[in-house]
């Protein structure tokens, strides 16, 4: 009977189990990255493999930047540094009483395009593991697969096509940065329910971590989406000439 | 940002020991926790890097603060493992009218688990307490990963800290203007401090490459030069690999 009442309400549950969570902890909820340890070797290595591509087309679009421009390293490098900054600033979420942190993936995607982003996301995650503990070297793979290469691809393809669509750079920026952060959260969700279900089945427990992780990532995608706006907007406003140099805008936009 | 705090640390072994073997150990200890299907071996591990991190005058603080969001992340895959896997029902309540029951080989599965991020998190702690960024990436580079990523990861460590200044400056200014007051305003305020630091960005790459040209940069880092191994550091990480290994296979 229990089973059975179990079995009919997972959702309900997984939220009554994070609400008593987070009363229990009182500390920034930085639940966009996979901790050191939790994904068993096998899915490391699987994660590391998917990655791979990613990060060599992106040190490949790199090289090739680089030989036209030779500021172009030293940016990626700056940009990283910003994106770990950004990283590391606790945002309220109201809903959960907690704090948590943006992903920035969503904003280096529009500026320096996704090959790029997963390169930037890369860096950040290796220094995030390395002295703050956020992530791990186990589970770069993973993490860079979640928020590099789906949160930058995710972020730049909604920009890109509301872009072509007409629609307004806040309310692009807006949807970029929600859809950076959600499509990193729901990745993470597949990448720690495939990582620790042991023989249980994948989807009940994705679910669950999905709905676990609502009450900080749902609210935070929408900051973050504001955020990625703001950001945007105030760059069009000040400096729109880096925009054009980016390939964001085009120099005609700038003109109008 | 206090978190990224550094903390200056005693002359010991772990310090002094060769990068490059401090990496493989820490690989080697890595894949033998996560291959551990008890808590023993994690545990101990965790027991062992804390008693490292102590010895090179880390205080407890600083080790229970890096702690903080792997063991929030842990305590809830646990939770979710009690919850969810398993047929031995360790016990059912109901909360706001809602049966929730736990397994007893949930729990005993999340226990692994949290007991195996406790003891990777406390190696790589102990590794970023002991080792210089710079020196990390040297290491790195021995092992041929590739020089542009070297290269920019240097780049973000360096610049990391001085955006951090810059950040402060327009973070204490938007404050003093009550820029975080509300939540709104904190929103708007916040986006302005991270599109400055994007501007410092554009900025700062333009002015750091043309004083880098004036130098002699042609768009490549020069090459590292790595010294050979010290006999000593070799036997040590060997004689400490062969203990952890039996460690991890008799416990």
């Amino acid at each position: 009977m229990e089973l059975k009442s179990l079995a009919l309400r997972p959702q309900r549950c997984g939220l009554v189990v994070m609400s008593l969570l987070l009363s229990m902890f009182p500390v920034n909820a930085y639940a966009m990255h996979i901790s050191e340890g939790i994904l068993p070797l096998r899915w490391s290595v699987v994660w590391f493999l998917a990655t791979s591509p990613f990060v060599a087309y992106g040190l490949y679009r790199l090289r090739q930047m680089s030989k036209v421009d030779l500021s172009f390293k030293p940016l990626v490098g700056l940009m990283a540094a910003v994106v770990f900054i950004i990283s590391c600033m606790p945002v309220p979420v109201p809903t959960a009483g907690t704090c948590s942190h943006p992903c920035g993936t969503g904003l280096s995607a529009i500026l320096l395009g996704p090959s790029i982003s997963v390169l930037v996301s890369a860096v950040v995650l290796l220094i995030q593991a390395l002295f703050l503990a956020h992530g791990g070297l186990s589970t770069w793979g993973a993490n860079i697969m979640s928020m590099g290469v789906v949160g930058s691809f995710a972020g730049f393809l909604t920009f890109k096509a509301l872009r072509a669509l007409k629609i307004n750079m806040t309310a692009a920026g807006f949807a970029a940065g929600v859809f950076a952060d959600w499509a990193t959260y729901i990745t993470t969700s597949v990448e720690l329910a495939s990582g620790i279900r042991g023989d249980s089945p994948f989807l009940p427990l994705f679910y669950r971590l999905v709905i676990a992780f609502v009450p900080t990532q749902l609210p935070l995608g929408i900051l973050e989406g504001a955020m990625t706006a703001g950001m945007v907007v105030l760059l069009y406003k000040k400096r729109p000439d880096l925009l054009v140099k980016m390939r964001v805008l085009k120099p005609e936009e700038v003109a109008i | 940002m206090h978190v990224l705090s550094e903390y200056p640390i005693k002359d010991t072994l772990v310090s002094r020991l060769d990068v490059r073997l401090k990496l493989i150990v820490a690989a080697a200890l890595l894949v033998m926790l996560l291959s551990a299907k008890g808590v023993a071996f994690p545990l101990l591990m965790l027991l062992f890097s804390l008693y490292l991190c102590l010895r090179l005058g880390i205080p407890l603080r600083g080790f229970l603060l890096r702690f903080s969001e792997p063991l929030f992340i842990a305590s809830v895959v646990l939770v979710v493992k009690i919850v969810s896997s398993g047929h031995d029902i360790l016990f059912s309540i109901q909360v706001v009218g809602i049966t929730v029951t736990g397994y007893r080989d949930g729990l005993m599965e999340g226990l692994a688990i949290w007991s195996r991020i406790a003891g990777a998190v406390s190696i790589i702690i102990t590794l970023g307490f002991s080792t210089p960024f710079a020196e990390l990436m040297a290491g790195f580079s021995w092992f041929k990963a590739p020089k542009d990523f070297i290269e920019i990861s240097l780049f973000a460590h360096r610049y990391i800290f001085v955006l951090i200044e810059d950040a402060v400056v327009i973070y204490n200014a938007q404050k003093n203007r009550l820029g975080y007051s509300t939540a709104r305003l904190s929103l708007r305020s916040f986006g302005t401090l991270a599109a400055s630091l994007i501007l410092k960005a554009f900025e700062n790459s333009q002015n750091i490459t043309t004083a880098m040209v004036q130098r002699g940069y042609d768009g490549n880092i020069p090459k590292l030069i790595h010294r050979s191994f010290k006999r000593s550091d070799v036997v040590v990480s060997l004689i400490f690999l062969t203990a952890a290994g039996v460690m991890a296979w008799r416990v």
